[in-house]
């Protein structure tokens, strides 16, 4: 990508790209950058939606609903430019799990024996990664539906940046064929040999079912035994969403902001991206402290007018203001100079032909609709480019 | 304020836990030089980081056996594989025979995937460290793996209802049932990191009602400064130099303005924060001001240890006078 400006490369993303992720660290305004991108390209005429698998229902607040559900909801946008529409979802991934796995079983016995397995339940609410993993089911979802020109996904936080990449393999390999095998091969020979176990996958069994008891080996070989019709269903979707990940009509977009913890991150996603050959086009910069940098000194500077404008207040008040003006703008330049070495090293990430669009600190922080139109203003601050 | 601080650092574990980037490390890291500083042998935990944050202060990765960096202080990455070899050992006395187990491809993917081994095999790693330390100060992942890590314990032990791994799921649950074992929350003078405290708050105490959660410490505070007086001041001022408009001068004074600004903003989310968490939980709040300015890491973890040690005697001297 060519542009002339980071901004006009982030602009270039949400007018051409189908999907856009946002990943990076918790806290550094993943959701609200996800939902600013969202509603910029419907201003600007796309059909967009917004996806987020947000447990702490920051999306719902940024946009000014109270919460949804799994269901997609519209946004009026008054202002959206002819065709534009505004969708958000937040995801249930409870629900999106279940909604799979009844599309994907043959019949109704395989779909009651898997709900009603008490393993199911744990792994497709509780499973370390089941979150990050429907959110691709339901990315591949909507994308197939055709319904929509621009999907936004904002991931969930993550503890270590791999999961997001990660889990989904995980998952997948936790109804692996082999494995699945395995397991339900010492049953199988239970009605061939008896009650004997044979092989080193009976030694091994026999003590895993000492350590993890009989009873929920032999839950898990119930579940495995009605998942495997659903095998290859989730295979097939599983190396589908794979592609769809490194399509070049999808874009990898890391948020950040200038401390040392999420530039960790966005350090360790920008790696993790180009060894796994993933579309990262750039990043965004959030938070970044600005002010002017050198001495300044208020009651030099301020003294003759705050006293003109203090005649009704106590005489103390406007020479008191004036020392804490001058604490305050100490404190705001070191931390500014507490960010640069972040800034740098992101904007070092940057230099292989990535953007980094950086954000200073908004005056207030983002609750409604307006703060995310503030920080759109921010984003892009140019006028949308003419049609061809 | 913060009468449980005497309790915290006498406790023998203790788990610290909060929203990304809150500072739970260096809060933990705190309590942990704090309560050692009081002569107790202290061991601090991190939980299987694949990228151990503890490196910012020691130069070097924790690995699983515990590693002294002072006479009282030790510090350990709870890797579980390590972890998982070990508690087998307990049950399997052969050590061919768990390198048999360990050494299968499929135990292995089994056991990366079942629910819960993860968190088991840890919980036995940490109940082993309490045996060799007066106190385990845990750093555990962002709140909501936390979540699911305390839910297991709870949630999950139906699925077992004998052997090995049901025994130490009860031992664990035993242990967090002690009124010596504490979980403290570390939040930021944001809206949305004190929403996710509060629902972690209340999700953990929905899960695993045992666990007593007394403190939440607020990082990066500001307590209020400006009186009513200067702050409309400094509002005249602002419209004075056309702040917000778009006519606004550019210009030092305004750089001054805006910074006044800038701390006030700060000033009121800090209350604002104050002001939910006590309503909306029955934690103590420990405010802990700004730590912005000089020093590196090792200066906050500094900073935060002294304003621990600092309200703990405060509290007991109000406590005594009383």
């Amino acid at each position: 990508m060519s542009a002339a400006t980071p901004q006009a490369g982030l602009a270039e993303l949400i007018r051409l790209r189908g999907i856009i992720v946002c990943v990076g660290s918790g806290g550094v305004g993943k959701t609200t950058t996800a939902a600013a991108l969202g509603l910029e390209a419907a201003r600007r005429g796309r059909r967009v939606l917004v996806l987020t698998i947000d447990p702490a229902r920051r999306l719902a607040n940024a946009l000014g609903l109270q919460s949804f559900g799994n269901e997609v909801r519209r946004i009026e946008l008054p202002d959206a430019a002819e065709g534009g529409e505004l969708h958000a979802c937040m995801l249930d991934t409870q629900a999106t799990f279940d909604d799979l796995v009844h599309r994907l079983a043959p019949d109704d016995e395989t779909r009651r024996a898997i709900f009603g397995n008490r393993i199911y339940r744990v792994v497709s609410d509780n499973f370390a990664g089941s979150q990050e993993y429907m959110a691709t089911e339901r990315l591949y979802d909507v994308h197939c539906s055709g319904e929509y020109d621009l999907i936004v996904l904002d991931t969930p936080p993550v503890k270590n940046a791999l999961d997001f990449i990660e889990a989904p393999g995980r998952l997948a390999r936790f109804v692996d064929r082999q494995i699945v095998k395995w397991f339900l091969t010492p049953y199988d020979e239970k009605r061939v040999f008896g009650r004997v176990l044979v092989g080193t996958s009976g030694v091994v069994f026999r003590l895993l079912g000492m350590i993890f008891g009989r009873e929920f080996l032999d839950e898990l070989s119930g579940f495995f035994q009605a998942f495997r019709e659903l095998m290859d269903g989730f295979h097939d979707r599983h190396a589908a969403v794979t592609r769809l990940f490194a399509d070049p009509g999808t874009a990898f977009l890391v948020v950040t902001a200038p401390n040392e913890p999420s530039v960790d991150v966005a350090s360790f996603f920008h790696d993790e991206l180009r060894a796994r050959n993933l579309p990262l086009a750039g990043f965004v910069l959030n938070q970044v402290h600005r002010c002017h940098d050198g001495e300044l000194s208020a009651p030099e500077l301020l003294r003759e007018r705050a006293a003109a404008l203090a005649v009704d207040l106590p005489a103390h008040t406007a020479p008191s203001l004036l020392a804490r003006l001058d604490v305050a703008h100490k404190r705001l330049r070191s931390v500014v100079h507490e960010e640069r070495p972040f800034v740098d090293r992101v904007n070092a990430m940057a230099s292989a032909g990535y953007f980094v669009v950086d954000v200073p600190l908004l005056d207030r922080p983002i609750r409604d609709m307006r703060g995310l139109r503030d920080l759109s203003a921010r984003l892009f601050p140019d006028p949308p480019a003419a049609a061809p | 304020m913060s009468s449980c601080l005497g309790r915290l650092l006498s406790s023998r574990l203790l788990f610290v836990t909060g929203k990304g980037g809150t500072g739970k490390t260096t809060l933990a890291l705190a309590f942990a030089r704090a309560a050692a500083g009081q002569g107790r042998r202290v061991c601090l935990a991190e939980v299987d980081n694949q990228r151990p944050s503890l490196t910012e202060y020691y130069d070097f990765q924790p690995g699983f056996q515990p590693v002294a960096v002072s006479p009282r202080l030790a510090i350990t990455n709870i890797t579980w594989f390590e972890a998982l070899e070990e508690w087998l050992g307990r049950f399997v006395p052969v050590q061919r025979v768990v390198r048999l187990i360990l050494g299968n491809r499929m135990v292995r993917l089994f056991l990366d995937v079942t629910p819960g081994s993860r968190e088991v095999v840890t919980f036995a790693r940490l109940m082993q460290l309490l045996e060799a330390y007066d106190l385990v100060v845990v750093d555990l992942p962002a709140s909501g793996h936390a979540i699911s890590f305390f839910r297991v314990f709870s949630g999950a032990a139906s699925l077992f209802p004998a052997g090995p791994v049901r025994r130490t799921m009860d031992e664990a649950l035993l242990r967090i049932a002690r009124d010596d074992t504490q979980l403290v929350l570390c939040a930021l003078p944001e809206e949305m990191v004190v929403n996710e405290t509060i629902e972690t708050w209340q999700k953990l105490r929905a899960v695993i009602p045992e666990l007593a959660m007394p403190l939440v410490v607020l990082n990066q505070g500001m307590q209020p400064v400006l009186t009513p007086h200067e702050h409309s001041l400094l509002e005249r001022l602002a419209q004075d130099l056309g702040h917000g408009s778009h006519q606004a001068q550019q210009g030092p004074e305004l750089e001054l303005v805006r910074a006044g600004h800038w701390e006030a903003e700060r000033e009121q989310a800090t209350g604002l924060a104050e002001q939910r968490l006590q309503d909306e939980t029955d934690m103590e709040l420990l405010v802990a001001p700004l730590m912005g300015a000089t020093g590196g890491a090792g200066t906050r973890v500094r900073r935060m240890e002294a304003l621990l040690l600092r309200s703990w005697a405060r509290s007991s001297i109000r406590q005594g006078g009383l």
